[in-house]
């Protein structure tokens, strides 16, 4: 039987399982499962979660070897997830599967409450709800990978320049740039977006 | 109507709220037997070898070249004929007369 009490220290299951025992591996999974899904929900399409996911955990179980524990678990295994989403980005741009259709009658009713809203929890009513995120992903698939996935961590999820450059594996630099530059990027996407909904009749 | 900058900052904060709603999205908890199911056909991981062992697999790789020089180095000796050097060597050590260096030298 497994022990998965939170008292079964990370560093102890980890050498379980590079000594061999596989079983013990599900214990880490149950316990991080929950911070990954919440990474990868946050960044890719509903449709590709779990299977991106469950890319992360095998990941992760492959380069158990090369965790030193220097880091927390968890935060090693984020960078994994964060690096996983990247890729997918950056995959689905070079084989050109992002979807580049334009905006919707119903997404432009969406744009069209928020403008006329005066307050945001009167612009969002129920029958909206998935609107708003795909008028998001519509919006940021006008980024390259890189500056999609600097811009949500950095602008939307709050981190750090630091933070971020950890969880990418990039210089403190190249995250500063890159996330300047994308939200200079998307400001001109949103700005387009209001005017044009301005000029509507 | 509202103001150019008023209308882009509602847009922003309804797309900031839109991204972290997604989160909250349900998934099938099961996925995980998946990962447990791909682990499993994995197998256990590679275990990293103790570093004599690594040194004696240095070695062991090394071991054809060493062959080879040892063959070549031989070959060379025997082409250049080294039995003149080992004649005189034995007329030294065998002589019953025990010459001297100072008897060989011209002084």
């Amino acid at each position: 039987m497994q022990d998965d009490t939170p008292r079964t220290a990370d560093a102890d299951i980890i050498r379980k399982v590079v000594d061999g025992d596989i079983n013990a591996f599900e214990v880490l999974v149950k316990r991080h499962q929950a911070l990954v899904m919440r990474i990868v929900k946050k960044h890719l399409p509903y449709s590709e979660v779990e299977d991106t996911a469950q890319d992360v955990f095998i990941r992760a179980y492959r380069s158990l070897p090369a965790f030193r524990g220097s880091s927390d678990f968890s935060h090693w295994l984020s960078a994994i997830a964060v690096r996983t989403c990247y890729d997918y980005w950056r995959k689905a741009y070079r084989t050109r599967e992002i979807p580049l259709s334009a905006l919707t009658d119903r997404h432009q009713q969406w744009l069209e409450n928020v403008m006329s809203a005066q307050s945001a929890k009167e612009s969002a009513p129920e029958g909206y709800r998935s609107e708003a995120g795909e008028v998001l992903d519509w919006a940021l698939t006008k980024l390259q990978a890189e500056d999609r996935i600097v811009l949500e961590l950095v602008y939307f999820d709050g981190h750090s320049v630091k933070e971020a450059a950890e969880l990418l594996g990039w210089s403190m630099a190249n995250v500063k740039v890159r996330s300047f530059r994308a939200r200079r990027k998307l400001e001109k996407i949103l700005k387009n977006m209001v005017s044009r909904q301005g000029r509507l009749p | 109507m509202k103001s150019f900058d008023y209308r882009l900052e509602t847009l922003k904060s309804m797309l900031l709220q839109a991204y972290h709603e997604k989160e909250k999205l349900d998934s099938d908890d099961r996925w995980h037997l998946n990962v447990m199911g791909l682990v499993r056909k994995i197998g256990p991981l590679p275990v990293k070898p103790d570093p004599l062992v690594q040194f004696g697999q240095f070695v062991w790789r090394l071991s054809p070249v060493t062959c080879l020089l040892i063959v070549m180095s031989a070959a060379v000796l025997l082409k250049f004929d080294f039995t003149p050097d080992y004649n005189v060597l034995i007329a030294f050590i065998t002589d019953v007369e025990e010459v001297s260096l100072v008897q060989l030298l011209p002084l």
